[in-house]
């Protein structure tokens, strides 16, 4: 019955028979004209062979992404608008702004492979620790727990700007904020349930910086993800290399994969906001030139240094010669890391990094 | 008994994991990719599909080229975490996969494309990979 109206607009519905029954008295008589206002009708998308999965339903007037959304509403991509509707502040509206070509398939991943930590940690592995490994491992739960709790701050802050026009790079950020919680869960359950507690709140300088950059999506996601995430990434390899039990390599194994997401969209995101707006690339080295120095204060200050450091070597006589060691190699394969994938963006690093920074590639 | 490394071998390692839900804990979750190992001089394809192992074969060149990610380290290494997987049921902390990676000067790991999505790969389904040479505990094995 329904057939797709040019420009899209009224499309003949099925309306309920009006023939023979009367209204109950007192009740409104139901007038649907609703019912034939679509866009594009008769959309039948069938399963793929990964199930029906978001990015399958890019066809037609809902496939069409425009590199401007001019529209500040609410309105679901592909609906059709309604007049008069006053607009909020959505701010970021152009495609080069948020978008990442793998953010629906992220997404499907994301929510496909969740873990449970309160089920899937095998906590009974759980063993008492020297006092001196325990104690670095609560530091380095509690500061990890501010790196994710940064995290969620900043994607919900600029998240709420995003228009509907890219709601699969807002799905997908939902899931990202969703790993972070997660991730705080996972942490402080294992810092509270081996015998030792939360150590000290972290100074915070990158986070500081994460969260105060207002510039927009695309400079909170160079220090969120090329610099923050890299490091994070690192680091939480590191533990896994170091696991003391089950339940830690579940949770470091869990949250590497999750992390990994995030640096896949936050790096596609990145490329594609350096390929498709002129002096993005410019832009990005003045903002590498200003993190680097924060990234190289708080590598050299933050109390994850002599932690970890700890928990690579052992304890702590260990930790000042091959954890030590361990750590500073550690953050050597950030700075190649991320060296490598400033390249791979097309905003070479390497002639500027900053000394903070370079000091580690002998590592 | 089968031989590391041979296609027999990784085919029979294949079928343990395939056979046995319990052996997916690590990744817990859909993998879609198709990764290659190199191992003394020789190539082979694996390709996941959801919660399966669908394939795994000699590539081709082109086929070789178009993997998402390549795992390739010195053979006395390979042998050495399939080994310490035997004696071990599943690798210890010196033998994961992100041990190996973390402990080579070049990674164990890259992108024949140099493309850092596909890179990152092996860090987005690293515990499918995991689980995957775990089950060859399972496998009856000697060395080449």
């Amino acid at each position: 019955m329904a057939t797709k109206a040019s420009q899209g607009m009224a499309v003949p519905a099925a309306m309920p028979d009006s023939s023979g029954e009367k209204a109950v008295e007192g009740v409104p008589v139901p007038t649907f004209d609703w019912m034939g206002l679509s866009a594009e009708w008769g959309t039948r998308i069938k399963p793929g062979e990964h199930g029906l999965r978001l990015s399958d339903l890019n066809v037609g007037i809902y496939g069409e992404v425009p590199e401007v959304w001019e529209d500040q509403t609410r309105r679901p991509r592909g609906a059709l608008p309604r007049p008069g509707v006053p607009p909020l502040p959505y701010n970021l509206r152009h495609k080069h702004q948020m978008w990442a070509d793998s953010a629906a398939n992220l997404y499907e991943e994301a929510i496909q492979r969740r873990w449970i930590p309160a089920t899937d940690v095998p906590w009974s592995s759980l063993k008492p620790l020297p006092d001196d490994v325990e104690r670095a491992v609560c530091q380095v739960c509690t500061e990890l727990m501010q790196y994710a709790n940064t995290e969620i701050e900043i994607i919900t802050y600029w998240q709420d700007q995003m228009s509907y026009g890219y709601y699969e790079v807002k799905q997908f950020l939902a899931t990202a904020t969703f790993d972070c919680a997660r991730l705080i869960e996972a942490l402080r359950k294992r810092a509270l349930s081996n015998g030792g507690g939360l150590g000290q709140e972290s100074r915070g300088l990158v986070n500081r910086m994460i969260l105060e950059s207002r510039g927009g999506w695309t400079e909170s996601a160079v220090y969120l993800y090329l610099m923050r995430g890299s490091y994070m990434m690192l680091v939480l390899r590191g533990l896994l290399n170091a696991a003391h039990n089950d339940a830690e390599r579940m949770i470091y194994g869990k949250a590497i994969e999750d992390w990994a997401r995030h640096l896949t969209y936050g790096y596609d995101h990145l490329k594609y906001s350096v390929s498709h707006q002129a002096g993005q690339a410019d832009i990005l080295q003045t903002l590498l030139t200003l993190g680097e120095i924060m990234m190289g204060a708080e590598l050299q200050e933050s109390t994850t240094r002599p932690a970890l450091a700890i928990i690579f070597g052992g304890g702590i006589k260990g930790g000042r010669t091959v954890g030590m060691e361990t750590y500073l190699h550690l953050v050597g394969d950030f700075v190649r890391n991320y060296l490598a994938v400033c390249d791979w963006l097309g905003v070479p690093r390497a002639e500027m990094l900053h000394p903070m920074l370079k000091k580690y590639l002998e590592y | 008994m089968a031989v590391f490394p041979s296609l027999d071998w990784f085919q029979k390692v294949r079928d343990v994991y395939n056979s046995d839900g319990s052996l997916h804990k690590g990744g817990g979750g859909a993998c879609h990719t198709t990764a290659a190992f190199k191992v003394n001089g020789q190539s082979y394809l694996i390709v996941f599909e959801g919660l399966k192992c669908a394939d795994i074969r000699t590539p081709t060149d082109s086929e070789l080229s178009e993997a998402d990610f390549v795992i390739e380290m010195p053979f006395e290494l390979w042998k050495a975490m399939v080994a310490n997987v035997q004696s071990h049921g599943k690798a210890d902390l010196h033998y994961t996969l992100n041990s190996l990676d973390l402990q080579q000067d070049e990674g164990i790991a890259y992108s024949p494309a140099d493309d850092q999505y596909r890179q990152d790969l092996f860090y987005r389904y690293n515990q499918n990979f995991q689980d995957f040479f775990d089950a060859s505990a399972r496998v009856e094995t000697t060395f080449a």
